[in-house]
């Protein structure tokens, strides 16, 4: 399914219905890789991904943003053994899609009354995978050789948040298109609870860090295009107090 | 053709995370005549959700078993009935056999529900 690198289109031209350019071969058949090789890539990769960072755009080129290389393999256990550990605190409270009938009555209004507060962390989507987590069906940091800690400076200008969003995909884009695998894991935040994480790697007053990349070699490849919903995007191209029109983007 | 009503009842009301009423999930069909049991698929699951008769994700991160079939893969399910799929289709993605397809997408209801994603599922379009 993966386009062909002989028949790209080449940069800086459009007609319709052309082939992808290989910028857009990297961006749709970029996956979220979860499954690694033990050995690393090279410090010089490492380098060169982090290089994209560097040079991503910022608001008011303020640049809010941290990087931190982590490598040791004992760290690396330890990060996924504390994650672990704060997940079951978590969802002994909360999950109520595993046992009895009475633990779902008393888990049930606690675990929604968390979700009001923090409608994100505990969205279905973390808090199913939480709930495996726990449970010990996959594991949080999908056994990466590197992870690439975004820490962010909370006095970006504007938003900081959307510059490491951007930085991050900078960095993810750069290596995919040189073959590694990246992965998005925002439950490096379970690790910050731990008063001794964030004193290692410094999380306090102005820095915050809710995101990290796992980054290593893809096994088994996964790269390659995946269906997506159809969306329905509204088009203001008439009068302006027209109705917008709207039109269904990729169908 | 609109955008989804979000209202002030849909705001209030926090779905049930496990049951089809509270979350339509993902659910992928396995061809099998196409499907030869690699186990690739089961390995990429990000939650750890799809898994076979004989193994699960953590079986073969661990290495517990090794080479071999591993049987057909399925969509593993809560108790009351919902499928723990969010739709990433990484799985299809990466079989090397073109044996896996979607069939619904992913949409959790009420407070969360989507609002201009459709129900159809499809691969980029070269406009």
């Amino acid at each position: 399914m993966n386009v062909k690198t002989s028949s790209l289109s080449p940069l800086g031209v459009y007609h319709e219905g052309m082939e992808w350019n290989a910028v857009e071969k990297v961006i749709y058949e970029r996956r979220s890789i979860r499954g690694f090789k033990k050995e690393p890539l090279s410090d010089g990769m490492i380098r060169r991904i982090l290089e994209s960072g560097r040079f991503s755009p910022s608001a008011g080129n303020m640049q809010p943003w941290r990087f931190i290389v982590i490598k040791s393999p004992e760290m690396l256990a330890e990060l996924e053994k504390d994650a672990v550990k704060m997940a079951k605190f978590f969802m002994f409270f909360i999950d109520y899609t595993r046992g009895g009938a009475i633990r779902r009555l008393l888990t049930k209004q606690l675990a929604k009354l968390s979700i009001r507060f923090m409608p994100n962390e505990l969205h279905v989507v973390p808090f199913a995978l939480l709930s495996q987590i726990a449970q010990g069906k996959t594991k949080v940091f999908h056994g990466a050789p590197t992870l690439i800690l975004l820490v962010e400076d909370k006095r970006g200008v504007s938003c900081p948040a959307t510059d490491i969003g951007i930085c991050g995909q900078n960095m993810v884009l750069t290596a995919h298109s040189l073959g590694a695998g990246t992965c998005w894991i925002g439950l490096i935040k379970l690790c910050m609870y731990y008063p001794k994480w964030r004193k290692k790697f410094g999380i306090k007053y102005p820095y915050a860090l809710n995101n990290c990349l796992a980054v290593g070699w893809q096994k088994p490849k996964a790269d390659g295009p995946v269906p997506r919903e159809a969306q329905i995007v509204e088009w203001y191209d008439r009068g302006l107090h027209d109705a917008p029109r709207t039109e269904k983007q990729g169908g | 053709m609109q955008k989804q009503k979000y209202t002030f009842l849909d705001r209030l009301i926090i779905p049930d995370y496990d049951t089809p009423r509270g979350v339509s999930s993902g659910n992928l069909i396995f061809d099998k005549a196409k499907c030869r049991e690699c186990g690739v698929c089961v390995t990429l699951c990000p939650g750890g959700c799809l898994i076979t008769d004989k193994v699960t994700k953590m079986d073969l991160l661990t290495g517990k078993v090794k080479g071999g079939k591993y049987g057909l893969p399925r969509v593993d399910k809560t108790k009351r009935g919902a499928t723990l799929c969010i739709a990433c289709y990484d799985c299809g993605a990466a079989c090397p056999h073109d044996a896996i397809r979607i069939e619904t997408h992913f949409n959790p209801k009420r407070h969360f529900k989507r609002l201009t994603q459709t129900s159809e599922m499809i691969f980029p379009k070269r406009y």
